[in-house]
């Protein structure tokens, strides 16, 4: 096991900054997860922790230990590939029993790790099989006793879910982190997938464009978001922005008028659509479309400020199309950014207009 | 859309009656007819080709020194060509796969029975005189009352074995080499790697003729002409581009996912090629082996210009001074030589059949 730390590091490829400046510390034993859209370094970043690729500048460090130079056959990390990487010409026997092959580790003891892996992640009965035979689900998990059969000091998960169907995805989710809980190992993930990130992982790395937007716990990035690129990345259905100007304890969107304390200028306002209800008061909008999600109802509602969310809990579905409601919210989970610095105020907030 | 609708209903009861019976049948009769054009046009295209090596072997076989008799040709033409029609036959008229079987089992049973008794008798094995023999030639000449002049063939077996070694080591040394160079090409980024790519295909469309002669006077200046090594030398450098080529393809197939998972699975970057991604392109080097030993086999400018003595001799060069030798005499020995020489690329060819029609996909199987 060990607590990984990255040091200013950057990597260029050619021309190309991909990441600038990368600071970050990931405990031992933690389950941290890189989220970010696609294309923002993460596989870059997972790779040079597997030593695949050579950070340009910086430091990454091992447990203290600069491991820059490192090769990556000495560094002990397991990593599953987005793709899985399993050597097609192989029984799935010798995919699990290839790293033990250049460890010099006796025949005997060998066999009983790969059956000790393959029963931990329940392909014993594959072993016989070539890769080409199994399902996405099955080579996902093999994968993962590859990885995990040379007791790696360091397990990293590149998307590891995204091949996989809805259900598969969600048993999965499960499978990997009572993995995680029962070994123990530091593990990275990587994901673009905010609901896989949030439900895994203990500590999450949200990522844009080579740079590290926030670090923090699934609640802080969810409750506290730092910018405004955080925010609209958590959270399904995406949290409504509404961009508009406070003055003297008012904040205006669009003719629409919100009392505001703690903020003034130009701010954008974030109101996730699960914490959006219809009421007596609130400002007003008529129903447009209507998407039952099975527990829950996503309304679209048109406002003077543009399409606004509303999620309802329940699978009734108590409004038509066409109906003019008013929509209301709680002030403590509405969140204030500044619009130019993209950044959140703390302790700003909006209330609904009377 | 209501209004355009309703005069078509009315129209319709109006309308002939349908015979899909006549549909029906008309189509089988088109799908008929197509299948014999089709396999009329093949007989008569297949034919051109398969008789000529045919009629080499039915030769090898059957003619006599000093008899220029052609009539067992024909008569070895008269079973094979209504076999083949039977066989397209067989095939265009078979329902099924049982039926397709059972008449090529009857078509070859007739076929046999035909071969023995209107050939059979004819057959011989007296002109493969060279495979134990290696002065056939002064043999065959004295049948005929001809006692000198001959040349002096060296043993056949010789010959063969130079062939071998030659078209051997050229595969050895182009599969070993294009590998190593398709891989790099292929993985590695280096300055002047895409002009080196354009050259390699550029190479391959020179005609290899035009250097026949700065060839010859490199050679005899290096000290390697009338040598073996030599002629591998010259060979390899003429096929390797294209063997380059054709591999980097097949690399560029291999994910790079599994080498770095090699690499992370604690592999050198050697243990990784070996072991994970040359399994890979297995194909690839087959394919590779088998054209470039049939090439080397085959090799017949190269062979004749830089090698002399005829200890050297090649089988290709075997078979030209055979062909200068006793062609007026026995063109009989000519073909058994030339059946003898056709032999090992037929061989290889077959067993090779599955790997070379992966060339042209030149993908990855799992
Ligand atoms: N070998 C390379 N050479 C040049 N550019 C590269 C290379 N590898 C990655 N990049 C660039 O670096 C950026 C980050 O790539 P990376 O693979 O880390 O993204 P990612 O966050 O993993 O995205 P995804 O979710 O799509 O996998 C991309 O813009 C990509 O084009
Ligand atoms: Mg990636």
């Amino acid at each position: 096991m060990a607590k990984i730390e990255f040091r200013h590091v950057s990597k260029r490829f050619g021309a190309v900054e991909v990441i600038p400046d990368m600071d970050l510390v990931i405990e031992d034993g933690e389950f941290a997860a890189l989220l970010g859209p696609s294309g923002c370094g993460k596989s870059t970043s997972l790779f040079m922790l597997a030593g695949i690729y050579l950070p340009s500048g910086g430091e990454l460090l091992f447990d203290g230990h600069l491991v820059n130079e490192v090769e990556a056959r000495d560094r002990n990390v397991g990593i599953v590939f987005q793709s899985y990487a399993l050597y097609p010409h192989m029984s799935v026997r010798d995919n699990i029993l290839f790293p033990l092959r250049f460890k010099k580790t006796p025949r005997d003891e060998a066999l009983a790790r790969v059956k000790a892996a393959a029963d931990l992640v329940r392909v014993t009965e594959l072993l016989d099989r070539r890769p080409s035979e199994l399902s996405g689900g099955q080579q996902q998990r093999v994968a993962l006793a590859r990885a995990l059969v040379k007791k790696p000091q360091l397990l990293l998960l590149d998307e590891p879910l995204s091949n996989l169907d809805a259900s598969l995805r969600l048993s999965m989710r499960t499978e990997i982190k009572s993995l995680h809980e029962q070994l123990g190992v530091t593990t990275v993930l990587v994901t673009h997938d905010q609901i896989e990130a949030t439900t895994m992982a203990d500590r999450i790395i949200c990522m844009r464009a080579g740079r590290i937007e926030q670090v923090g716990t699934p609640d802080d990035l969810y409750l506290r978001p730092s910018s405004l690129f955080v925010a609209g990345f958590i959270g399904s259905p995406p949290i409504n922005l509404v961009a508009g100007k406070a003055e003297g304890g008012t904040f205006t969107a669009d003719g629409t008028r919100f009392p505001v304390v703690g903020a003034s200028g130009e701010i954008t306002v974030g109101l996730r659509p699960e914490h959006l209800r219809f009421g007596e008061a609130g400002f007003a909008g008529r129903i447009t479309q209507i998407e039952p999600m099975g527990r829950e109802i996503l309304y679209v509602v048109e406002t003077g400020m543009g399409a606004v969310r509303v999620l309802e809990q329940g699978s009734f579905v108590g409004h038509t199309i066409g109906e003019q409601v008013k929509v209301a919210f709680r002030p403590e989970n509405s969140l204030v950014f500044e619009t130019k610095r993209q950044k959140l105020i703390v302790g700003a907030h909006v209330r609904t207009p009377a | 859309m209501v209004t355009q609708a309703a005069p078509a209903m009315t129209m319709a009861p109006s309308e002939p009656e349908i015979d899909w019976d006549s549909l029906a049948s008309r189509a089988r009769l088109a799908r008929r007819t197509r299948a014999v054009v089709l396999y009329a046009f093949l007989i008569a295209v297949s034919l051109p080709i398969i008789l000529p090596y045919f009629w080499l072997v039915t030769i090898a076989f059957s003619a006599r020194t000093g008899v220029a008799e052609t009539a067992v040709l024909w008569r070895s033409m008269a079973v094979v060509v209504p076999v083949i029609v039977g066989f397209w036959l067989a095939a265009a008229l078979a329902r099924n796969r049982r039926q397709l079987w059972f008449g090529f089992a009857a078509v070859a049973a007739v076929a046999v029975v035909a071969f023995a008794l209107l050939v059979g008798p004819d057959l011989h094995l007296g002109n493969f005189i060279f495979l134990w023999e290696p002065d056939f030639a002064s043999v065959v000449r004295s049948r005929v009352g001809e006692v000198k002049g001959a040349v002096q063939f060296p043993n056949v077996w010789h010959a063969f074995g130079n062939s071998i070694l030659i078209a051997g080591a050229q595969t050895a040394i182009v599969v070993t080499v294009a590998s190593l160079a398709a891989y790099y090409l292929s993985r590695f980024q280096f300055p002047g790697r895409s002009s080196m790519l354009r050259s390699l295909l550029v190479l391959h469309a020179f005609p290899v003729l035009t250097l026949i002669v700065p060839m010859f006077l490199m050679l005899y200046w290096i000290g390697l002409l009338d040598t073996l090594f030599g002629v591998i030398l010259v060979l390899v450098a003429f096929e390797l581009p294209f063997a380059i080529f054709i591999m980097k393809g097949f690399f560029d197939a291999v994910p790079w996912d599994i080498e770095m998972s090699a690499l992370t699975d604690g592999a050198s970057r050697r243990q990784a090629f070996v072991s994970v991604v040359l399994p890979q392109v297995r194909n690839g080097i087959l394919a590779v082996a088998v054209f470039t030993f049939i090439r080397g086999w085959e090799e017949y400018i190269f062979v004749f210009t830089f090698l002399i003595r005829n200890s050297n001799w090649t089988m290709s060069l075997y078979m030209y001074w055979v062909r200068d030798d006793v062609m007026g005499v026995d063109y009989g020995v000519v073909s058994a030589v030339g059946v003898f020489y056709l032999v090992p690329s037929l061989i290889l060819y077959m067993a090779a059949q599955r790997y070379l029609m992966q060339m042209s996909v030149g993908g990855v199987k799992g």
